[in-house]
């Protein structure tokens, strides 16, 4: 079924529920905006220059930030104006791990953390976009698909396969050292996995942040900061900066292995003490200059 | 008398103003009415959370909020960082504010005047550059946590030192030809004015910079800061018992801008020479960006780890809109308490007709036309007023 009619653009009303307006600003980061808007009509956006709200059909129902209780905005209370405009909306889109499944901030569209949320039964319309926040690229993807009224492959949680049949480790510039087990013990160092000792969740998390890059230049594991995680159900998990382990070992493994096949594994890489990897990638000598040779 | 209940919005949120007064504002009330809890939030969590919860404060200036996170949080460990690792620090956190102007600039106040799409390109044209140059060090904007108590995560190479210098020498270099140059010649500002007076929104003349910086010189001592409840959810700031006006027209009145000074010798502390020192602050703070940048080295260490301490802590930083305070007390490396200031708290204080805010200050006695121009010249971010 086409959501739009053809040569008419699609129309969007964009809700800031409870939000930072980060998903917003992450979307203000894509280059490429005004041919988007040749495609899309904002009919109302919280920053952009729009339409005063009026609560009426429109073809995509985009809902930034979580659902909470005796929460005002644009004269209603919040989830009174999301279930007005929810049942007359041909799609929605969940923006951002809030809206996907209620962040720090509130509950989700279709889930509440990992339990059916109040649109659950809904579920047929939602499509879900998760990340804190998501890539711009990632916005401007599903904006532009339905508005060429093509269908976006979606996983169980129905989140686009576009971007979440990856992980975040996935281009990660430090996997070979996950491969070798070799750690960053601390902060600021171009070497080591920041999987062990620092928390990161990148194995486990499903995104493509380390294949469409942030910005067009890097990632957070790149600038050595670990994956939190955020485009997950749990996020944000307490102790963001260690890894969770069980009688040591660590309590989450790369998706779609047995624990003890990865164990085994993880063993005998350890074991091989990779000697190229075990020492700086580059020695930078103080005083650098060519005049001085 | 009446009262004319108006809800701004497009403003990081919405605040909703009473007016009273027909066509001249007699007096305003400023009311915000969300509240996000993130300081009760933080309770009993590891300190280390506290570098992802706060850039999560706000969604446009959340880099602030980390810079403040994690300086309140050495300062209460008595850490110790590199030079490197403190000019990767000033660099984001000043290119954040570079951003946030171009964008409450040509979003947030220039459709008040003018309804054009166009500036809204310009603006992502700008933000998406800005963004990137953020990113080589941080890993990504928004919501980075690269900065940790000891230093930052990063350890670039030359080469991405040398596009970093690059980018922004390229940001500089449009953003002179196309905003503003260093004689203040501005086309887009001076066509937001072609329907608009420069001398209304007049207010208090008393201006304060609180931030620990290398750039900015402050005048106060943020331990005079005092919040205190309104009517609505938010608090006011108040410094010494009284309220100031915090922002880039403090910093530049405060650290003797010369450029600024001329305009505000003519034009008082209105709405005109309120966007001037905003619009102008960028060039400023291009120039200090590539100066350090030059001073890095990068033998130095990016992390030196601290010694994990119990204690109590209070610092400022200078945000994009202003002042910005966080206040910590760590036991046994949980977060016992932690308090945010922000600067719209002093900016959009809801006080009394006799004792008026900056930005009631600068509403009274105006035409109920310009209420959206001169409210927002203050740049409010209602986001961070709800944390």
């Amino acid at each position: 079924m086409r959501i739009f009619t053809m040569l008419s653009k699609l129309n969007v009303i964009w809700i800031d529920a409870v939000t930072c307006y980060g998903c917003t600003h992450s979307f203000l980061n894509y280059k490429e905006i005004s041919s988007l808007f040749e495609k899309v009509n904002f009919e109302y956006h919280p920053l952009f220059l729009s339409n005063d709200l009026e609560i009426k059909q429109c073809d995509l129902l985009i809902v930034e930030g979580a659902l909470k209780n005796n929460y005002p905005r644009l004269g209603y209370s919040l989830n009174e104006l999301i279930s007005k405009l929810f049942f007359k909306a041909k799609k929605v889109l969940a923006l951002g791990t809030c809206a996907v499944y209620g962040g720090m901030f509130g509950e989700g569209l279709m889930y509440n953390k990992e339990q059916k949320g109040h649109y659950y039964k809904c579920r047929d319309k939602i499509i879900n976009l998760p990340g804190c926040p998501p890539h711009p690229d990632w916005i401007a993807f599903v904006l532009d698909m339905i508005s060429e009224n093509k269908k976006i492959a979606l996983d169980d949680l129905n989140r686009p396969k576009d971007i979440f049949a990856y992980t975040s480790h996935m281009g990660c510039t430090r996997n070979e050292y996950f491969e070798w087990k070799i750690d960053a013990e601390n902060f600021g160092t171009k070497e080591g996995c920041l999987f062990y000792f620092q928390g990161c969740q990148g194995p486990f998390t499903h995104s493509s942040c380390n294949k469409v890059l942030w910005n067009e230049v890097s990632s957070k594991p790149r600038a050595g900061t670990p994956c939190f995680g955020c485009t997950e159900p749990n996020f944000p998990k307490n102790d963001l900066f260690k890894t969770d382990t069980f009688m040591g070992i660590p309590a989450n493994i790369p998706l779609g292995v047995s624990k003890r096949a990865y164990l085994t594994l993880s063993g005998i890489a350890k074991s091989l003490n990779n000697e190229r990897l075990s020492c700086k990638l580059i020695n930078y000598k103080c005083g650098d200059n060519n005049e001085d040779k | 008398m009446k009262i004319n209940k108006k809800i701004i919005n497009k403003i990081e949120g919405e605040a909703t103003l009473k007016i009273e007064g027909d066509k001249k504002i007699d007096f305003v009330q400023i009311e915000f009415w969300q509240y996000h809890g993130i300081e009760e939030y933080l309770k009993n969590k590891n300190y280390m959370d506290a570098l992802v919860i706060n850039p999560r404060v706000c969604g446009i200036c959340g880099h602030s909020h980390l810079h403040a996170t994690v300086k309140v949080i050495e300062k209460v460990f008595k850490a110790k960082i590199s030079k490197k690792a403190q000019i990767f620090r000033e660099v984001t956190s000043l290119l954040e504010i570079v951003e946030n102007h171009i964008k409450w600039f040509y979003i947030t106040i220039y459709p008040t005047q003018i309804k054009d799409k166009e500036y809204l390109f310009k603006a992502v044209k700008f933000s998406s550059k800005i963004s990137k140059a953020i990113a080589i060090l941080a890993g990504q904007f928004p919501h980075n946590s690269y900065m940790v108590p000891g230093g930052v995560t990063c350890d670039p190479t030359y080469m991405e030192i040398m596009r970093l210098k690059d980018l922004i020498k390229e940001i500089k270099e449009e953003y002179i030809k196309e905003i503003m140059d260093e004689n203040l010649t501005s086309h887009d500002l001076e066509r937001f004015f072609e329907n608009l007076p420069k001398d209304i929104g007049k207010s208090l003349n008393k201006f304060l910079v609180l931030g620990e910086s290398n750039i900015f010189k402050s005048n106060g001592d943020y331990k005079n800061v005092k919040e205190e409840r309104n009517k609505s959810l938010s608090k006011n700031a108040l410094y010494n018992n009284e309220y100031y006006e915090v922002g880039p027209l403090a910093r530049m009145i405060i650290n003797k801008n010369k450029n600024i000074k001329k305009i505000y010798d003519i034009y008082s502390d209105s709405i005109y020479t309120r966007m001037c020192a905003r619009i102008y602050e960028p060039l400023l703070l291009l120039d200090y960006i590539e100066q350090k940048l030059s001073e890095v080295d990068l033998c130095e260490p990016s992390f030196l780890k601290p010694n994990v301490r119990n204690g109590k802590a209070i610092v400022a930083v200078e945000a994009p809109r202003g002042s910005l305070i966080h206040e910590i007390s760590i036991k046994n490396e949980k977060i016992d308490y932690y308090n945010i200031v922000v600067p719209t708290q002093f900016n959009l204080a809801s006080s009394t007709k006799e004792n008026p805010s900056p930005a009631q200050a600068a509403l009274m006695n105006e035409d109920i036309a310009y209420v959206d121009s001169v409210f927002r010249c203050f740049d409010i971010c209602a986001v961070c007023m709800s944390h």
